[in-house]
């Protein structure tokens, strides 16, 4: 499973909030990823393109649990998040909408806003073209590599349940 | 094994489990507030689209509306009552109090059990010796609702010993600031923490519940205290269900221990923009307020009620401070008149409000302009989760808010201490 695309960087411990605003919980998710991570960066929603890969650092997605904020992020159509590490819910919910997640230690400190990145989920790694260097990412559990590959937990559901195949 | 591995263990049918296992357990009790059980209802009934295995394990409170302000949430009510009604889950409406009070005072809340809430403060009820935990809108439609269970991944567990006596003027909500601080945002992903020491021990169940409640805020996955006499005449005296409480075989089953002598500790204060900037009173003292609260998912109980009571009896708020007092739940609210509390805080210029989740995310009550700052007892103080990015958020024990009530700014309890 690969994404390649331009990269957006964003800096640490951005909450739910700061994705989605909670006074936007309720509205559609095209709307949503219409005003995504604005407060933070206002280029971000009108100038994001599918493929384009998020890069963030510490506690990515920490506050809610809402599952809104990863999937409006995945309804603007990026390839990937690549993240120094995650807030525990948000890291889940990824999976469980089939939205790419890696973490990978150092990587706001080596990649800049715009850099091409090659992101390989199955191999844990991140290649920044432009720059030409390579990062590591920890390890994903096999059973998440699973759900991510089924689309999420949605199409794998009865199966854990041990009620046959979804 | 300890608590949360035994619980794990025995809610999926397996003899043992260890840390890193994945295993799909049996949910006891799924939580949801009026937000999060409308994106969840929307997700099960459109993309699921099966029948709902256990409605009596389902609970929607509506914590976050204690009145729609809006035809627009108005009609977001309505369609959650409609769903309830439909499956058949439990639905406490507008005015019942805060979703973790609510879930516990209604006895959904057991040790022993697994809980789990789309609210990130679910593992809150660790305190009653759960496994409690947030997860997302795709688990509770596509698993918990359909099929009763969820997978977990079994977490390793932190040992939180606390000890020494506190000062008088230092809470145990104070400790719990302090805690987020020294443990730094992000600080345990993933773990499971157990709150120990004779500091946890000697306080009453509502008092042990404001540390498990950081649980999300360090980044962690649950939390939980051992149950004890305490912890069992407590939750018999808010349900006659039966329960089966377990406890750690031994305090060793741990990942690693962090000691916290809490002898000298200050009172504390979080100033946004995050729970991590936190210190003494004293770094904060003299920034004006305008507003104060006891409310959100930690204040509004009676303890905060009374400590705030004990403030401002007698005495009235600065000019131009509003303060809201927000009652966890129906049952504190009742107290409350019982004990006077509500002649106390409306003489000394406070407003009361419905049994809700006040104003978190301001959505009915608590917006705050640019240039305005709140002091509360809420759980959060993100930009932007009250009305302007630009509002300060302040967070501090119930007599830190009282006495910044009194004087308009950041002011240090002690200094109105009898």
């Amino acid at each position: 499973m690969q994404a390649r695309g331009r990269c957006w960087v964003f800096g640490d411990n951005i909450p739910t909030d700061q994705i989605v605003r909670s006074d936007r919980a309720l509205v559609s998710l095209g709307e949503m990823a219409a005003h995504v991570l604005e407060n933070l960066n206002p280029d971000f929603p009108g100038g994001v393109r599918p493929g384009d890969i998020l890069v963030a650092g510490r506690h990515f997605g920490q506050s809610s649990g809402r599952a809104i904020a990863p999937k409006a992020l995945q309804a603007t159509g990026i390839g990937a998040i690549v993240v120094e590490y995650a807030a525990r819910l948000f890291y889940r919910n990824c999976f469980e909408i089939g939205l790419p997640l890696l973490e990978c230690p150092g990587i706001t400190d080596g990649v800049e806003e715009g850099d091409v990145l090659a992101v390989d989920m199955t191999a844990g790694t991140v290649v920044d073209e432009t720059i030409g260097r390579r990062f590591s990412a920890r390890p994903v559990d096999p059973f998440l590599m699973e759900m991510l590959e089924a689309g999420g937990v949605i199409p794998m559901a009865a199966r854990l349940a041990g009620e046959g195949e979804a | 094994m300890n608590l949360v591995e035994k619980i794990l263990a025995r809610a999926s049918g397996r003899a043992k489990v260890s840390p890193g296992e994945v295993v799909v357990a049996n949910v006891d009790t799924l939580l949801l507030h009026d937000l999060s059980g409308y994106l969840t209802s929307k997700v099960f009934e459109e993309e699921v689209g099966l029948p709902m295995r256990y409605p009596e394990r389902v609970v929607m409170v509506f914590d976050h509306h204690f009145s729609p302000p809006t035809e627009e949430r108005a009609r977001i009510l309505e369609a959650n009552r409609a769903f309830a009604r439909r499956h058949g889950a439990h639905l406490f409406d507008c005015g019942s109090g805060n979703i973790h009070h609510v879930g516990v005072r209604n006895g959904f809340v057991r040790p022993g059990t697994v809980v789990v809430g789309s609210d990130s403060h679910t593992p809150v009820h660790g305190t009653l010796g759960c496994f409690a935990t947030g997860l997302g809108n795709n688990s509770h439609a596509g698993m918990v609702m359909p099929f009763g269970k969820a997978w977990f991944r079994v977490p390793e567990t932190i040992r939180i010993e606390l000890s020494g006596r506190l000062r008088p003027g230092t809470t145990p909500r104070d400790v719990a600031l302090y805690l987020t601080g020294e443990i730094g945002e992000g600080g345990a992903v993933y773990k499971a923490l157990a709150f120990t020491g004779e500091l946890i021990d000697g306080l009453e169940v509502w008092d042990r519940w404001l540390f498990p409640l950081i649980t999300i805020d360090v980044g962690a996955k649950c939390a939980f205290v051992e149950p004890d006499e305490k912890t069992v005449a407590f939750v018999r005296s808010m349900t006659g269900e039966p329960f089966e409480a377990v406890g750690s075989d031994s305090a060793d089953e741990c990942e690693a221990i962090w000691e916290h002598d809490v002898s000298e500790l200050e009172p504390q204060v979080a100033a946004s923009p995050t729970l991590g900037n936190v210190g003494p009173v004293s770094a904060f003292a003299g920034r004006a307020i305008q507003w104060a609260e006891l409310g959100g998912h930690g204040g509004g109980r009676i303890e905060d009620l009374r400590m705030a009571a004990d403030v401002l009896r007698g005495r009235h708020l600065a000019a131009g401070v509003k303060f809201n007092v927000v009652p966890s739940s129906r049952e504190v609210f009742t107290e409350a008149c019982r004990e006077g509390l509500v002649e106390d805080l409306h003489l000394a210029g406070c407003t009361w409000f419905p049994p809700s989740t006040g104003s978190n995310q301001a959505i009915n009550m608590g917006a705050l302009a640019d240039t305005e700052a709140m002091v509360s007892t809420h759980a959060r103080n993100f930009p932007g989760r009250n009305g302007s990015a630009k509002a300060m958020m302040y967070l501090g024990s119930a007599a830190t808010v009282a006495a910044s009530a009194l004087r308009g700014q950041i002011s240090d309890p002690r200094e109105f201490l009898s």
